[in-house]
């Protein structure tokens, strides 16, 4: 029986799919399946005018027609190279790795993305990553033809290590030398005003910003049923508790701290969008999207 | 209950492990993996909550399985006490009934038998009773029974004895007794005069803490009593006949006032002498008969007086041998002047009892006729034909004695000295020096033992030449001189033995025979060396009296005709154990004709002092042990024991038990899940 192509989207079913690449286009594709076209409008590459040749220029890209009637050289602008560069920095902290369903949090990062990677390069644009863990891992530019190696990294890259979000943050606005948009994959444990700031540097830089915050239920309900031990995933400390007793307060301390990236976040004109690690990503995608529409409109 | 090992219960403090597990351990699984303790840490989760038992239920159960191994490793066993209380359980009495020599008093021994009667009367049918009979020994005349019959039985036929008293050999007795019935209060009866004489060796006794000792005095209200307590007999030569002057030593104590007694001296059965005599209230008589004529052999005598209400004391036997020589020959040399061995025959000639019959002989007189009968050769500094060492030899390895003087004689360089196989190597001449004396001397042999405490008689003997001897293997030195010279040697042969002296005993090289201690050392040396034994005129009760060495076939006649046949070893002389007042007699083969040797025998005089002691002195000194019964349990007592310790299987298993709902009970509901909380997202995300 064939499937909606929204099923797609769901999660744990995009946990069998080892294929990033297969996954990417099966995300978008379904997602696109019900999605307005326009959105690809004024993304091509069609001539856009000309301009006097400098040297340096290509010489495969002079208007030789136009010399011919002119005498002078000019050089073919196109609309593509227009387009902007979407870095993806992706945390890739141990705490990353956990959950208490089918679907890690990495795991959902990965798909994510994967997904907004094969959609930006549907788009025209240039797709750049980088990895976050105690430093900067891999680092891949944004190119166009940069999204195969980008879904190579993420196939292969695991979560581990003490997550330094805030500088790693800060090194990736000084390699983002271009402005375009970062797109941060992160369960953004910093706090809010510290978080805040580290974006602030970046949307200075002239960077647009939207950060996804992928959580468990697990985490954000502290869902265990009885007393136990727990381990930090990233410093090892040990706390035994007895959850009955905290889970509300642990919730709202959780709930206060997603408010707190909210407005922080928005203060900082940074997209904030929370997302749980058993919804489908169509949620991601089309927030994406309007982030795109609304800060780069006419692209 | 009691605990055999209650040192293990201290291990109750390992409670508090179970415990601080609960509080501060409560997981034992994996922890849980989580992403951050960021908001956790934020939520300042109080200590009293964390450490707060959660599981009571499993902590019960483990505080309760760790208490059962500590009660069971300290060994519980059941206390009967309280089953001795009840009124149906069975009663251990051991009746303890002195039948020493003092309770022969006329008012002693029929309340000690009645009050014996009593406590079998009284005693339920369930009761278990035994008896032991003691004196100076004891004996267990009825081991624990319940039947009432014999015990009377052997009331009716035990009489007093004629021997001390001694509560502590009574008491072992009992105690061995109560073995049969381990963990069983017991009670020890003592049906005593209490005498004060017969509490020695108490101090220091153990008995069970469940045995409770009680007294019955049977103690005469008087403890006035008079006794013939000793003798003295000497041989009086008149002109032509010899007498014998008998002196008896009767001792009075507590008498209401003194008295006039007649005391009667039987020689040989035939009464001989009479006197009549004032006894102080406390005090000592000497009482002296007059001389009799002396019999030919052995004498038998008896004195007696007046009886009073104890009248086993009241008569006294000594004995007498024949008479009591010890020939010795004494060899040499011709040229030997009588002044050179005046001083040894003169010193010798003085000792009674023994009397030294000394016979001179020349060299090549001495034949296996002249040593028969002697005691002791003394080769005085004179060589020795190859017949004569033959003769000397064979009369040694038979038990005889050999004494050899070296003097001049022998001092001849290189020379054997006969007997002893001692070498010669010339003499050593101590004029310079104002003459040597005696060094290093063996004060515990039996040869100088007297100057043990005064050593001082022996060193102030000084000798101007004496020979230089070496001391062959096999060979002891008992003294030396001061030079480190041996002095005085002893080597056994056969039965005999041999002492060679180097130590002159004449007046020309040596001042010796001048000092004071030159006649007991004479006499020891002549007495040692035969192996004669003094004949005692009396022994006492509870001695041993060893039989002549020569004596084959030992057949010894008791005072009340029993017959006993002494065994005597290779080496060790047949001995008798001397239980009866009287005169023991010793025959060669059997009982006829003249005795080979006589003993009289006769009761301690100590246990003529009839002064009682306090009934709770008795247990001055006895110490209680709780584990004297475990430790000196026989075989059926252990069976018993045993079952009574037997509750620490039980402990042991219901521990294990509990231990085993423990694990099933720590991995139930939440437990288990807890454990399985962890999930791990490393393995699902590679791809």
């Amino acid at each position: 029986m064939a499937m909606a192509p929204a099923a797609f989207l769901d999660p744990a079913l995009l946990a069998s799919i080892s294929d990033l690449e297969l996954l990417a286009r099966t995300v978008v594709d379904g997602f696109m399946h019900g999605v307005h076209r326009s959105v690809r409008k004024g993304s091509s590459l069609d001539f856009a005018e000309h301009r006097s040749y400098q040297p340096g220029d290509d010489l495969r890209r002079v208007d030789w027609r136009l010399f011919a009637r002119t005498d002078r050289y000019y050089v073919k602008q196109y609309e593509a190279d227009t387009n902007v560069s979407v870095w993806f920095a992706l945390d890739t902290s141990a705490s990353m790795d956990f959950t208490t369903g089918t679907v890690t949090k990495f795991d959902y990062a990965r798909f994510l993305v994967a997904s907004l990677a094969w959609l930006s390069k549907s788009q025209g644009d240039r797709v750049g990553l980088v990895t976050m863990g105690d430093d900067l891992g891999e680092v891949i530019p944004p190119s166009a033809r940069h999204l195969q190696r980008i879904l190579h990294t993420l196939a292969r890259t695991r979560a581990s290590g003490r997550g330094q979000l805030l500088a790693t943050l800060e090194r990736v606005a000084h390699v983002t030398t271009r402005a375009g948009v970062v797109v941060v994959v992160s369960d953004c444990y910093e706090p809010a005003d510290k978080l805040g700031r580290a974006l602030d540097a970046m949307r200075a830089r002239g960077h647009d910003v939207i950060v996804f915050h992928p959580m468990d239920p697990g985490e954000r309900e502290l869902t265990f049923a009885a007393p136990l031990t727990i381990e930090d995933a990233e410093s090892g400390v040990r706390l035994p508790l007895r959850p009955d007793e905290l889970r509300k307060q642990y919730k709202a301390a959780f709930d206060g701290h997603r408010d707190a990236l909210t407005k922080r976040l928005a203060a900082a004109r940074a997209d904030y969008v929370p997302l749980n690690t058993d919804e489908p990503l169509d949620r991601a995608l089309h927030a994406y999207l309007d982030m795109r529409a609304m800060r780069h409109p006419g692209r | 209950m009691n605990f055999l090992v209650p040192a293990f219960l201290a291990a109750l403090a390992a409670l508090a492990i179970p415990i601080a597990m609960h509080l501060r351990h409560r997981e034992k699984g994996t922890p849980v993996r989580f992403p951050s303790l960021m908001f956790l840490e934020q939520l300042a989760i109080r200590t009293s909550k964390r450490q707060r038992i959660t599981d009571w239920p499993l902590l019960l159960l483990r505080a309760l399985a760790l208490a059962l191994l500590v009660l069971a490793f300290a060994r519980p066993f059941a206390s009967d006490s309280a089953a001795a209380t009840a009124d149906d359980a069975p009663a251990v009495k051991v009746i303890l009934l002195d039948r020493s020599m003092s309770m022969g008093h006329v008012d002693a021994w029929p309340a000690a038998l009645d009050s014996a009667r009593q406590i079998v009367r009284e005693a339920r049918p369930q009761d278990k009773l035994a008896l032991v009979l003691f004196d100076d020994e004891a004996e267990v005349a009825q081991p624990l029974t319940v039947d009432r019959a014999s015990m009377t039985a052997i009331l009716q036929t035990v009489q007093p004895s004629a021997r001390g008293t001694r509560y502590v050999s009574a008491m072992r007795a009992a105690r061995s007794v109560l073995l049969d019935a381990p963990n069983v209060p017991a009670e020890m009866i003592v049906i005593t005069d209490l005498q004060r004489g017969g509490v020695a060796g108490l101090a220091g006794l153990d008995l069970p803490s469940r045995v409770t000792l009680r007294t019955v005095s049977v103690a005469p209200e008087s403890h006035a009593n008079s006794a013939v307590t000793g003798v003295d007999v000497r041989r009086v030569s008149d002109a032509d006949r010899t007498r014998l002057a008998v002196q008896a030593r009767v001792t009075s104590r507590g008498l209401e006032a003194a008295r006039t007694l007649r005391a009667t001296l039987e020689i040989d059965g035939r009464a001989s002498g009479e006197q009549t005599f004032s006894l102080p209230v406390d005090g000592e008589r000497v009482v002296a008969f007059d001389a009799v004529p002396l019999p030919s052999g052995r004498v038998r005598g008896l004195i007696t007086i007046e009886n009073d209400k104890l009248a086993a004391d009241d008569t006294f036997h000594f004995a007498l041998a024949g008479e009591d020589a010890l020939p010795v020959v004494l060899l040499a040399a011709d040229d030997a002047l009588d002044t050179e061995t005046l001083f040894v025959e003169r010193a010798l000639a003085i000792g009674r009892a023994p009397t030294v019959r000394i016979e001179r002989r020349r060299p090549g007189t001495l034949t296996n006729e002249a040593v028969r009968g002697a005691g002791l050769v003394f080769v005085w500094d004179t060589p020795l034909t190859a017949t004569e060492r033959g003769v000397l030899e064979g009369f040694v390895k038979a038990g005889g004695g050999a004494v050899v003087v070296v003097g001049r004689r022998l001092s001849t360089r290189g020379a054997t000295i006969p007997l002893g196989a001692v070498t010669v190597e010339g003499t050593t001449d101590r004029f310079a020096d104002r003459g040597g004396t005696f060094g290093e001397v063996q004060n515990e042999h039996p040869l100088f033992s007297a100057f043990r405490e005064t050593p001082g008689a022996l060193t102030s003997a000084r000798f101007l030449r004496y020979a230089r001897v070496e001391a062959p293997a096999g060979t002891d030195v008992l003294a030396r001189f001061d030079d480190g010279l041996p002095a005085v040697l002893e080597r056994r042969d056969g039965s005999g033995r041999v002492i060679t002296l180097a130590v002159p005993l004449d007046t020309r090289t040596g001042d010796l025979p001048l000092q004071p201690a030159f006649l007991p050392f004479l006499r020891r040396l002549v007495l040692h060396t035969s192996g004669h034994a003094a004949s005692p005129l009396w022994q006492l009760t509870s001695e041993a009296w060893a039989l002549p060495k020569g004596l084959r076939d030992a057949v010894v006649s008791a005072p009340s005709g029993e017959i006993e046949r002494p065994a005597a070893g290779d080496s060790v002389a047949a001995a008798v154990r001397l239980t009866e007042r009287g005169v023991y007699s010793a025959y060669a083969g059997q009982v006829s004709g003249d005795p080979v040797a006589t003993v009289a025998v006769n009761v301690s005089p100590v246990e003529s002092d009839l002064t009682t002691v306090d009934a709770r002195e008795l247990l001055v000194g006895v110490s209680v042990s709780d584990t004297e019964d475990a430790a000196g349990a026989g075989p059926a007592g252990s069976i018993e024991l045993e079952k009574r310790q037997g509750i620490w299987r039980w402990l042991l298993m219901i521990a294990a038990l509990l231990l085993v709902a423990e694990t099933l009970l720590a991995n139930r509901g939440w437990r288990g899940k807890a454990a399985r909380l962890t999930v791990s997202g490393t393995e699902r995300s590679a791809s």
